[in-house]
C-alpha cells in the first residue's frame, strides 16, 4: 500500500455548484410537466370516511385528483422497509400527516389551491402520541452482553448511575424532498434526490406492480441527505402512479411542513447508564439500557451499543434496548443514528466518572485504551484514538485548563468551560461495481455504485483517478446514483467513500495494465487520451467489482438486485472502527447565561485521507451538527393531536452562521493496514459522534451543572 | 446502524400489473384514459414557458432578469422564486422552505438581497433582478464564487447560490468588515451541511478582492 498523502484539491463539483449550474432533482427540466401537491391527514389514527374532491377539481388548472381508489392494493404480505403505511395512498391512517390524496395541476399555484380544497372526514381511533401515553406498547430488544457487568459494577470502587435524554430531531437538509416521474416509451424514469436509487426502483415497482426492469431512478446531486433520503419516501410511488395515469411528467416538491410528518426522524431516546471503575482508574463494567420512541411497525432498532462497547477496553458490558411503540411515522437513521445519542450519554457519563475519581478527563480516556474489540476479542484493524486525544489536547492547549468547574473566565467575565469527548463509528463496507472508460477524444467517464450528497465522494473518487492516471481533469465525468449506469446501493453509514475509493483504485490499476498491454512496449508520449489516439483506439473500458473483507459472490448478487450488501464492522479477521476526539470551549455569559462555542479542535482517525479539503469540511459539518443537537434542535410532539408542532425552520432551530466559531480539524492520517487497499476508513458519521458530549462536558466545566437532557437551554443554567 | 437495513424487500414478481412487454401498450392506454387528455400535449421548452392555465388574476409584468428585459404574463399568486424556477428555467435559486426562513432562494432586486420565495413576482415589475446565473461574467467567476471554491465553503451546494448572493450583498452593504459581523449578517442563510467556517473565510477573502473589506 502506498502511504503518500493525497494532495489538496478543490471539490470536484464546486465549480458548477457556485454557479448554480448543478441540477438537483427538482431542477431537471422536463417538457410538459404537471405539478403535484399532497393532501395530508389531520388525524393521527383512523380511517378516511369521506373524501370530497369536487371543489378541488373545479380550481382552474387542476387536472386530476388521485385518491386511494387510484392505487392497486399493496401486494401481500405487506412488508415494506420501516413503513407504517405502505408508500401509497390508502384509507387507513397510521400517523398524522399521512397523505390521503394528491392534486395534480398545470401549475404549482393551482395544485396548491386544489390541495387546500380537498375535504375529508375521518373515523378516528384513540392513539398514543408519546412514549408515556397509555396506549404506548413497550417492547424489549435482544441485549448486547459480554463479561459480567453485574459483578464488575458490584466490585467497582467508583460508579456513576445516570440517565440522559436525547430528543426527537429531524434531518432538515435544505433540499426539500422532491420527486419527478416521467412515463414515456414504456419506461418509468424517476428523478429524486436520494441515497437509495436502487431501493426506489425495487419498491416503487413492487407497489405499483410493474416490472422493476422498466423503472430507472436517477439521483443527481443531492442537496443534503443525512439519512433522511436513505429511504423510499412516502411520496415516490404516488407521483410515479400519477405520471403513469396521466401520461405526462409529474413533479412534487414537498413542503417542509409536510416533510416533518412524512420523513423519518431521530427518535427521542433515554439512556440509563451505570459505569464503574476500579481503584487504578480502569473502567471495568457498564450496565446501559436505552429506550426510544418507536412507531407501531417501525424497524429502526433500539440498539445503541455498537459504539460504547468498543470505545474503551471495558470487559464487562450489559446493553439493553427498549421500544415504546406509538402512533407516529417510523423513526429512522439520522446522522450517526445510534452513535451520536449513545456517545453523548456515554461520554458524559465517562466525564462524570473521571471527575468522581479526580482524574483528568483526557488522561482518564487515554488510560482506558484497548487493542482488541472487547465484544469478541478480535484485533482492531487500526486504532489511533489515543493519538487523537493527545494531539487534540496539544492543539487545544488543554494543559492550561484548571479542572475546577467555574474556575476559568473570559476577558468579558463570561464563564469559560473546556470539555473533551471521544467518538467512534463502525467501518462498514458494501460491494461495488464500477466502469471506467477513457476516450481518445479527451473524455473520461467513471460510473459506479453510491450517491453524492455533499460528503465529497466524487472528489475522493476523482483524487484516486487523477492521482493514478494521466487524464484530462476537466473532462472527467463521475456518474453516481443512477440505476442505468451501475447497480446502486444505499449510501449511508459512512460506507460510500470507504467502499468506492478502493474500487476506483482497482479500476486505475486495471486501466494502467490494459494501457501498457495495448501499447506493447511502444513509447507514446502524452496523456492516455493521446496514447489512445496514437494507436487508433477510440476508447478503452475496464469494468471492476469489489467486495468487502469476508464478502462473497452473494453480496455482489444482492447488489445487482438492489438489495442490502453491507458488511462490518466485524470482519472475519478483525473489527474496523473510525475514531475522533473533540475539544470544545464554551463561554457562558454571566448574566444572560447565553452559551457560545468560540472554538473547537477535532482530530480524527479515519485512516488515510483521500480528499483533505472535503474531509475537513465533513468534520466541521459534523461538529456543527453536534452543536445543533446539543444546544438547539428538538422536534416537539403534539400530545393532543399527534404529529409535530414546530414543523418549520423558524421553530425547529438549526445552527446558523453566528452560532459557530472556529473549528480546527486535524487527521492522524495513518492508513488502515488491512481494511482495504487504499487504507481508508469512514468519516462523515464519526465526525459528529462525541462532539455533543464535549459541549455538555464543557458546560459542566464552565458552570458546575451536569445537564443530562438535550437540547441544553439558557433556562437550564439560570 | 448496520443491524437494520431498510432496504428493498424481496419482490414477489408474480402479480405485476405492467411488465416490460406490455409497458408500451399501457403507456398508450393510460393517456387515453386520462380525463384531461387535451392537456397531454407537449409544451414548448421550459425557458419562458407560457402560462399554461387561464387564471382570473393574471398580470403582465416587465422586468429585467440578469440584464435581459422580459415581458411575461403571470399568475398573480406566483412567487418570484417559482417564476424563476418553473417558468424561466433559472433553477440556481433554490427552494428550501418557501417561508423566508432559510435563504436558499436569495436573489438581488435592484442590488438588494431578498428572499425570492417571499417576494411576489408581480413586485419585480419595473425592477432589476440578479440571480446566481447572472453573477459571473461569462466564464470568469465572480471573486465570491472563486472564494467559495478556494475555501470549500460548501458541501451539498444546495444553499450555495443563496449564500453567494447574500455574501455579495453583505460585502456591498459594508457588513463584511469583521468575522463577527459577517457571521451576524450571514445568519439568514442556513447551511445544513455546516459549511459556516468556510463561508466566513470565503467572504473575508472575497471582500478584500472586491475592495470592500
Ligand atoms: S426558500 Fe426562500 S427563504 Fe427558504
Ligand atoms: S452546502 Fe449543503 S446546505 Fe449548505
Amino acid at each position: 500500500m502506498t502511504t503518500t498523502p493525497f494532495k489538496d484539491r478543490p471539490r470536484i463539483d464546486a465549480f458548477d455548484k457556485v454557479r448554480g449550474a448543478t441540477a438537483y432533482a427538482a431542477d431537471i427540466p422536463v417538457p410538459g410537466m404537471l405539478y403535484a401537491m399532497l393532501v395530508p391527514s389531520v388525524v393521527a389514527k383512523g380511517r378516511i370516511a369521506t373524501l370530497q374532491v369536487e371543489d378541488a377539481i373545479n380550481v382552474p388548472g387542476v387536472v386530476r385528483i388521485l385518491t386511494p381508489d387510484d392505487f392497486p392494493p399493496p401486494p401481500e404480505p405487506v412488508r415494506f422497509p420501516n413503513a407504517d403505511a405502505p408508500p401509497t395512498l390508502h384509507r387507513d391512517i397510521a400517523f398524522r400527516g399521512q397523505p390521503i390524496a394528491l392534486v395534480v395541476a398545470e401549475t404549482l399555484e393551482a395544485a396548491t389551491e386544489g390541495a387546500e380544497r380537498v375535504a375529508a372526514t375521518f373515523e378516528t381511533q384513540p392513539f398514543a402520541a408519546t412514549k408515556r401515553s397509555a396506549l404506548a406498547v413497550r417492547e424489549e430488544a435482544r441485549p448486547t452482553a459480554f463479561g459480567d457487568a453485574g459483578a464488575a459494577l458490584a466490585q467497582a470502587t467508583m460508579t456513576v448511575d445516570v440517565e440522559y435524554e436525547s430528543p426527537a430531531q429531524h434531518h432538515n437538509p435544505i433540499e426539500l424532498i422532491s420527486t419527478t416521474a416521467v412515463w414515456a416509451d414504456g419506461r418509468l424514469t424517476i428523478y429524486e434526490g436520494t441515497q437509495f436509487a436502487s431501493g426506489i426502483k425495487e419498491v416503487v415497482a413492487r407497489i405499483l406492480r410493474i416490472d422493476p426492469g422498466i423503472v430507472d431512478v436517477k439521483s443527481p446531486s443531492v442537496g443534503g441527505a443525512f439519512g433522511q433520503k436513505g429511504w423510499v419516501q412516502q411520496q415516490t410511488a404516488i407521483i410515479a402512479r400519477a405520471a403513469m395515469l396521466l401520461g405526462r411528467p409529474v413533479k412534487l416538491v414537498t413542503p417542509r411542513g409536510q416533510i416533518f410528518h412524512l420523513a423519518k426522524f431521530r427518535p427521542n431516546s433515554t439512556h440509563h447508564i451505570k459505569l464503574g471503575a476500579d481503584a487504578a482508574g480502569k473502567m471495568t463494567g457498564v450496565h446501559y439500557v436505552a429506550d426510544q420512541q418507536q412507531s407501531r411497525r417501525g424497524t429502526f432498532p433500539p440498539d445503541y451499543h455498537a459504539g460504547p462497547t468498543r470505545l474503551y477496553g471495558i470487559r464487562n458490558y450489559y446493553g439493553g434496548g427498549l421500544d415504546y411503540r406509538i402512533d407516529t411515522q417510523p423513526p429512522g437513521h439520522m446522522r450517526a443514528p445510534h452513535e451520536h445519542p449513545a456517545c453523548f450519554a456515554f461520554e458524559c457519563a465517562v466525564d462524570e466518572l473521571a471527575y468522581s475519581l479526580g482524574a483528568d478527563p483526557v488522561d482518564f480516556r487515554i488510560a482506558n485504551d484497548t487493542r482488541v474489540d472487547p465484544q469478541n476479542g478480535r484485533p482492531l484493524s487500526s486504532r489511533h484514538l489515543n493519538e487523537c486525544l493527545s494531539r487534540g489536547a496539544q492543539r487545544f492547549g488543554w494543559s492550561k485548563r484548571t479542572p475546577k468547574p467555574g474556575s476559568m473566565r473570559a476577558a468579558d467575565g463570561s464563564l469559560v468551560g473546556w470539555g473533551v469527548a471521544s467518538g467512534i463509528y463502525p467501518a462498514l463496507v458494501t460491494a461495488t461495481v464500477a466502469t471506467l472508460r477513457i476516450s481518445a477524444d479527451g473524455t473520461t467517464r467513471f460510473t459506479t455504485t453510491h450517491h453524492e450528497f455533499g460528503q465529497g465522494i466524487k472528489t475522493a473518487i476523482g483524487a484516486v483517478l487523477l492521482d493514478g492516471l494521466e487524464i484530462d481533469a476537466a473532462k472527467l465525468d463521475i456518474v453516481l446514483g443512477d440505476t442505468t449506469a451501475a447497480p446502486q446501493q444505499i449510501t449511508a453509514g459512512s460506507w460510500g467513500t470507504f467502499s468506492v475509493v478502493p474500487t476506483a483504485a482497482l479500476a486505475v490499476e486495471r486501466m494502467r495494465a490494459a494501457i501498457s498491454e495495448l501499447l506493447a512496449g511502444r513509447q507514446v508520449s502524452g496523456a492516455i487520451h493521446q496514447q489512445l489516439a496514437a494507436i487508433r483506439r477510440p476508447f478503452l473500458t475496464v469494468e471492476v467489482s469489489l467486495l468487502g473483507p469476508g464478502q462473497d459472490a452473494a453480496a455482489l448478487e444482492r447488489l445487482r438486485r438492489g438489495q442490502y450488501a453491507v458488511a462490518g464492522p466485524t470482519f472475519p479477521d478483525f473489527t474496523a472502527m473510525s475514531y475522533i476526539a473533540h475539544f470544545v470551549e464554551v463561554q457562558v455569559e454571566s448574566t444572560t447565561r447565553r452559551i457560545r462555542m468560540p472554538r473547537v479542535v477535532s482530530v480524527a482517525d479515519c485512516g488515510r485521507v483521500v480528499s483533505p479539503r472535503t474531509a475537513v469540511s465533513q468534520v466541521r459539518g459534523g461538529v456543527v451538527w453536534a452543536f445543533g443537537a446539543a444546544l438547539r434542535e428538538v422536534t416537539e410532539v403534539d400530545p393532543r393531536f399527534g404529529g409535530f408542532l414546530n414543523n418549520d425552520l423558524a421553530d425547529y432551530v438549526v445552527p446558523v452562521n453566528a452560532d459557530i466559531g472556529e473549528i480546527d480539524v486535524d487527521f492522524i492520517g495513518e492508513p488502515d493496514p488491512v481494511a482495504n487497499s487504499v487504507g481508508v476508513k469512514g468519516l462523515g458519521e464519526v465526525a459528529m459522534v462525541g462532539a455533543s458530549a464535549a459541549i455538555v462536558n464543557a458546560i459542566f466545566h464552565a458552570t458546575g451543572k451536569r445537564l443530562r437532557e438535550l437540547p441544553v437551554r439558557i433556562e437550564h443554567l439560570l | 446502524m448496520c443491524n437494520d437495513p431498510d432496504v428493498a424487500p424481496e419482490i414477489p414478481d408474480n402479480q405485476l400489473l405492467v411488465s416490460r412487454r406490455d409497458a408500451m401498450i399501457a403507456s398508450v392506454a393510460v393517456v387515453a384514459a386520462s380525463h384531461f387528455a387535451a392537456s397531454a400535449r407537449a409544451q414548448t421548452g421550459p425557458r419562458q414557458a407560457a402560462l399554461p392555465v387561464s387564471v382570473d388574476q393574471a398580470l403582465i409584468i416587465r422586468t429585467s432578469i440578469n440584464g435581459q428585459t422580459l415581458e411575461i404574463r403571470i399568475d398573480a399568486r406566483t412567487s418570484l422564486l417559482d417564476l424563476l424556477r418553473e417558468r424561466l428555467a433559472l433553477t440556481g435559486a433554490k427552494k428550501g422552505c418557501d417561508h423566508g426562513q432559510c435563504g436558499a432562494c436569495t436573489v438581488h432586486i435592484d442590488g438588494r438581497r431578498v428572499a425570492s420565495c417571499l417576494t411576489l413576482a408581480g413586485k419585480v415589475d419595473g425592477r432589476e433582478v440578479l440571480t446566481i446565473e447572472g453573477l459571473a461574467g461569462g466564464d470568469t467567476l465572480h471573486p465570491m464564487q472563486q472564494a467559495f471554491i478556494d475555501h470549500d465553503a460548501l458541501q451539498c451546494g444546495y444553499c450555495t447560490p443563496g449564500q453567494i448572493m447574500a455574501a455579495v450583498a453583505c460585502v456591498a452593504e459594508g457588513n463584511a468588515t469583521s468575522r463577527e459581523r459577517i457571521r451576524e449578517y450571514m445568519s439568514g442563510n442556513i447551511c445544513r451541511c455546516g459549511a459556516y467556517v468556510g463561508i466566513v473565510a470565503a467572504i473575508e477573502d472575497a471582500a478584500a478582492k472586491m475592495g470592500r473589506g
